[in-house]
């Protein structure tokens, strides 16, 4: 049991439990260790953790349970796997007007249908996904702290002359006679290790060389890093942080960016696709887009903001010509440009109307689709404007409605007034597309009226169509700031922990024996390199691969 | 195609016969010395630097192909599957040269250039045309991201090759025991996969060198938003023999293949897919070519692929390429992060709005940056070490040609390029 071990070294410092390696000249302790010749278990110096505390209380199997390396693993293991298993169908998220509760079993059959019932269909926003990120946040946190501290503790408190045992245990040693003076040997190597940037501590014929110490920090710096980012993914759940919004503008239109005091102009949307010329044999006569391009004017509200009855009045801050790569921002406010829409949307037409009956028309009167008049006077004759329908629809009631705010189906219903009409007028339906009059059967609609009225569309003058709308989204995200701090600690960290080596040679000579040990914690074939060339330059010529002592990895 | 382009892609031919020359040189110095009756020292040496100068050359031309067609181009050649593939292919090179250069171990040369030579093959079934830009790919970051990302998945592969080169070293084929066999099964399992991969370019290339074709009418029936269902006739055009035609389709026009009239096999109804039976299709005639390639090699050596390999790789220390694997993933790791997370996160947040939106290839990317995360951990951590490691880090490769080819072919999203095979 760890509880009854004797923790003290024969060199009589006391170590805590847990301890591998004595903290002071790094004698193995464990007993396993102690009668083993393989070479040592290095890892964090030996040094105890906290996780290895004896009576455990709950928090401390909580901290052991999310300090174990193998848990870790395994979190990132399933988190992998799920993450696989949400890219076997399209996520519910890329679409943005389905039913999922049919799509996935119509399209891919009951293991669609699975999917979609175990919640595959919309993985990465599950409670159990966002749950195993959480947990590797906190495995992250525990982990670097069970291991940082007492690796620093022993990182800096390091003895020269070490145990025997522990030179001659090490995975890269040399051991032999020395045909020189002790001392002075030792000096040369000294001069020939801090010419290769070693730091050395010499005491006597005792040394000890060390080198990019800081890379052991590499670990611990891109766990931080990774901590901040998943601490910043989490700060863009709140309310408040971020923002993210679709808005159609056509050509001309300034409109109120929604949630926020701005608005946006679209002064022009450009649609430019390569020309025949520009294309290769293979995609000739295909629409292949070389440009999309918003020049837009962004506005503060000056004033009358609030005031319905009033138009803003508008103050241009800034103008950019937004393409898919160059969004423009403004204070934390990117506009992106989304897509665009270039089917032909009417804007306005001029009817006229009809009386059947004796063949006379009265008009024409300019009906405009976004901000049509409640009244127009034709002759003896009264339309007034009751509703419109812009993408017209019939509901599940059978009621009315518009799908949505694109003139797709326009339809509008006139109270129609005036001689041999209903006192308070009659209800005409008038759909301005010719096929949606098929469609919806506009003069079944109508009934009656329709034999004796009719609003029609005399010609194509004066019929006008919108300028393309383009489709522009709108971002606030307060947590990038973090996220790219997050990002660079944590990439930082992992090119000192990968680039660096953190190398020790340690060497002393007794009785004209030399006795050396080294220890990297990545990269072997290197440290043997080092060792074996200042043992070259100080008249020991060795193999370097003579100096593995067995146990090469890591 | 102007002059600077012909030349490009003269060059490239020039560089893919001069990685296969390679290939060959290195089998020369590793079997070369076992038979030849002077000293094998002094032949892997000569041989040896024959055989890296012709990598070099290749890697050169390579790199002259890769100028010329940014020049003749006017943008990085990096925005579709065979520009990737080639570029890919170059920074495998690249990683080799790197890894020899610290390790000097031509044996390296033997497993790398094979599979730059496949991946360089495999660009080629791809269209070769400079396709202008669409406005998403117009931006510095397909300089930054794309390379940065191959880079560090060329390391990966590299390490891959030593892994596959260390578990032919370390997996005896003339030991007996449950636990040998195994072993033995699953390295002959991983050659059988290589010999698929060639027949795929077998089927591809000589059925394309024939110029077989066959087009079918395939009825469709597309259920609108306001579930109104209607059909329609797609025409799909296959050029191999189509051993599975679409489902519900009929044949249009086909070229006649051992007398065949129609497709043997239909393709099942849920390969839904772009152009599923097509790729259905032509895994299957891989497959078909790949067995019977593995049959008459079987046959000539008369035991398994990977016990004719072994002895070649007696030259090497196991403990060595545990290590060189290891280091030269750790190596690619990095940059994987950098490009394939870093980067493609702030692209994708300049051109896209969002730095993260679970496309799946962002979700393959993520997967295979903590595959190779766990792989370190378990390594540094837990002590895997050895076959278990090697074969880790294989499996990883497979984990990244999926991101890099399989998102593209088999799921949809953000990152699609055109022209599939």
């Amino acid at each position: 049991m760890l509880s009854f071990k004797n923790t003290k070294c024969e060199c009589g410092h006391q170590n805590p439990v847990g301890t591998v390696l004595c903290e002071s000249c790094g004698n193995p302790l464990e007993e396993a260790e102690a009668t083993s010749h393989a070479p040592l278990e290095m890892r964090y110096d030996g040094a105890a953790r906290r996780s290895q505390k004896v009576n455990p209380s709950v928090i401390d199997r909580v901290w052991n349970f999310f300090s174990s390396v193998k848990i870790a693993v395994w979190l990132i293991v399933i988190t992998l796997i799920g993450a696989m298993i949400g890219t076997v169908f399209t996520q519910e998220s890329a679409f943005i007007s389905f039913d999922p509760s049919t799509y996935y079993e119509e399209r891919y059959g009951w293991v669609g249908e699975w999917y979609y019932k175990l919640g595959f269909s919309h993985t990465y926003e599950s409670w159990w996904f966002t749950l195993l990120l959480v947990m590797i946040g906190t495995s992250l946190v525990i982990c670097s702290l069970d291991r940082v501290l007492p690796l620093y503790k022993a990182l800096s408190k390091q003895q020269v002359r070490k145990h025997e045992q522990f030179l001659r245990r090490q995975r890269t040693v040399y051991e032999g006679e020395l045909a020189q003076e002790a001392e002075s040997w030792t000096a040369r190597a000294e001069e020939e290790l801090k010419r290769k940037r070693y730091r050395v501590k010499r005491e006597g014929s005792a040394l000890l060389a060390e080198k990019n110490r800081f890379s052991r920090w590499g670990p611990y710096i891109n766990h931080i890093g990774l901590i901040v980012f998943l601490i910043a993914v989490l700060l863009r759940s709140m309310p408040g942080w971020s923002m993210d919004n679709y808005m159609a503008i056509r050509e001309g239109e300034t409109l109120q960016i929604p949630e926020t005091d701005y608005y946006i102009k679209n002064e022009k949307f450009t649609i430019d696709y390569y020309t025949d010329e520009e294309l290769p044999e293979g995609l000739k006569g295909t629409a292949r887009p070389k440009l999309f391009k918003t020049d837009a004017v962004l506005y503060t509200c000056a004033a009358d903001c609030e005031d319905p009855t009033k138009e803003p009045v508008l103050q241009e801050v800034m103008r950019h010509g937004i393409i898919v790569n160059e969004a423009l921002s403004y204070k934390g406010l990117n506009i992106y440009q989304y897509g665009y829409d270039d089917t032909a949307k009417i804007a306005a037409v001029n009817p006229v109307l009809v009386n059947k009956q004796t063949g006379e028309t009265y008009g024409p009167f300019k009906l405009s689709m976004r901000s049509p008049e409640l009244n127009y006077e034709l002759g003896p004759y009264t339309l007034e404007l009751n509703s419109k329908y812009l993408d017209f629809a019939i509901d599940e009631a059978g009621n009315p409605r518009t799908k949505s705010d694109e003139p797709n189906a326009p339809a509008f219903i006139f109270m129609l007034k005036g001689p041999g009409l209903a006192e308070k007028g009659e209800p005409y339906i008038y759909f301005v597309k010719q096929n949606d009059r098929v469609t919806f059967s506009q003069d079944k609609i109508n009934g009656e009226l329709a034999e004796r009225f009719e609003i029609k569309v005399p010609s194509m003058e004066g019929v006008t169509f919108a300028g393309m709308s383009s489709t522009l989204n709108i971002r606030i995200d307060k947590a990038m700031p973090y996220i790219w701090v997050g990002a660079g600690i944590w990439i930082f960290g992992v090119f000192l922990g990968s680039y660096w080596h953190h190398r020790r040679i340690w060497l002393r000579v007794d009785n004209g024996r030399l006795l050396l040990g080294a220890h990297t914690n990545k990269n072997f074939h290197g440290m043997r390199g080092d060792v074996a060339a200042v043992l070259k330059r100080t008249g020991i010529d060795v193999e370097p691969k003579s100096l593995d002592n067995g146990g090469n990895r890591s | 195609m102007n002059a600077l382009l012909n030349f490009s892609s003269d060059v490239f031919l020039v560089a893919f016969f001069l990685y296969c020359l390679g290939f060959i040189s290195y089998g020369v110095t590793i079997a070369g010395a076992r038979l030849t009756k002077r000293d094998p020292e002094k032949h892997i040496r000569k041989w040896g630097r024959i055989s890296y100068a012709i990598s070099l050359l290749g890697l050169v031309s390579h790199a002259t192909s890769f100028i010329t067609r940014w020049i003749g181009g006017g943008h990085i050649p990096t925005s579709n599957m065979y520009e990737f593939m080639s570029f890919f292919a170059m920074m495998i090179m690249l990683a080799f040269v790197v890894t020899y250069a610290i390790y000097r171990k031509h044996l390296i040369g033997l497993f790398t250039l094979p599979l730059t030579v496949i991946i360089v093959a495999y660009a080629m079934v791809f269209p070769q045309e400079v396709q202008p830009l669409i406005p998403a790919l117009q931006s510095p970051w397909l300089k930054i991201h794309v390379t940065t990302v191959a880079l560090g998945e060329a390391f990966l592969a590299v390490g891959f090759a030593v892994a596959l080169l260390q578990l032919l070293r370390i997996v005896d084929f003339r030991e007996k025991g449950p636990r040998a066999r195994r072993s033995q099964r699953w390295v002959e399992v991983l050659m059988v996969i290589a010999v698929i991969m060639v027949g795929y370019l077998i089927s591809v290339f000589g059925f394309r060198a024939a110029g077989y074709e066959a087009t079918f009418l395939q009825e469709n029936v597309h259920i609108s938003d306001a579930g109104v269902e209607s059909t329609e006739t797609d025409t799909v055009a296959y050029k191999l023999p189509p051993i599975f035609k679409p489902y519900n389709s009929q044949v249009q026009e086909m070229d006649s293949f051992l007398g065949l009239k129609d497709g043997v096999f239909e393709t099942p109804h849920w390969m839904k897919g772009v152009d599923a039976a097509r790729k259905w299709n032509t895994i299957v005639w891989s497959i078909i070519i790949g067995l019977i390639l593995y049959a008459i090699i079987r046959i000539i050596i008369r035991k398994p692929i990977g016990a004719v390999i072994h002895p070649l790789t007696r030259g090497m220390d196991p403990d060595d390429l545990d290590e060189i694997s290891y280091r030269i993933i750790a190596i690619g790791y990095p940059i994987f992060t950098l490009g394939g997370l870093i980067f493609a996160m702030i692209w994708a947040y300049l051109a896209w709005s969002r730095f993260w939106g679970w496309d799946p290839k962002e979700v393959w990317a993520l997967i295979t940056w903590l595959y190779y995360t766990a792989y370190l951990h378990l390594r540094l951590s837990r002590g895997w070490h050895g076959e278990k490691s090697a074969w880790l880090a294989v499996i990883g490769f497979i984990v990244v040609m999926f991101t890099l080819v399989g998102v593209n072919l088999v799921l949809v999203g953000l990152h699609s390029y055109a022209g599939v095979e």
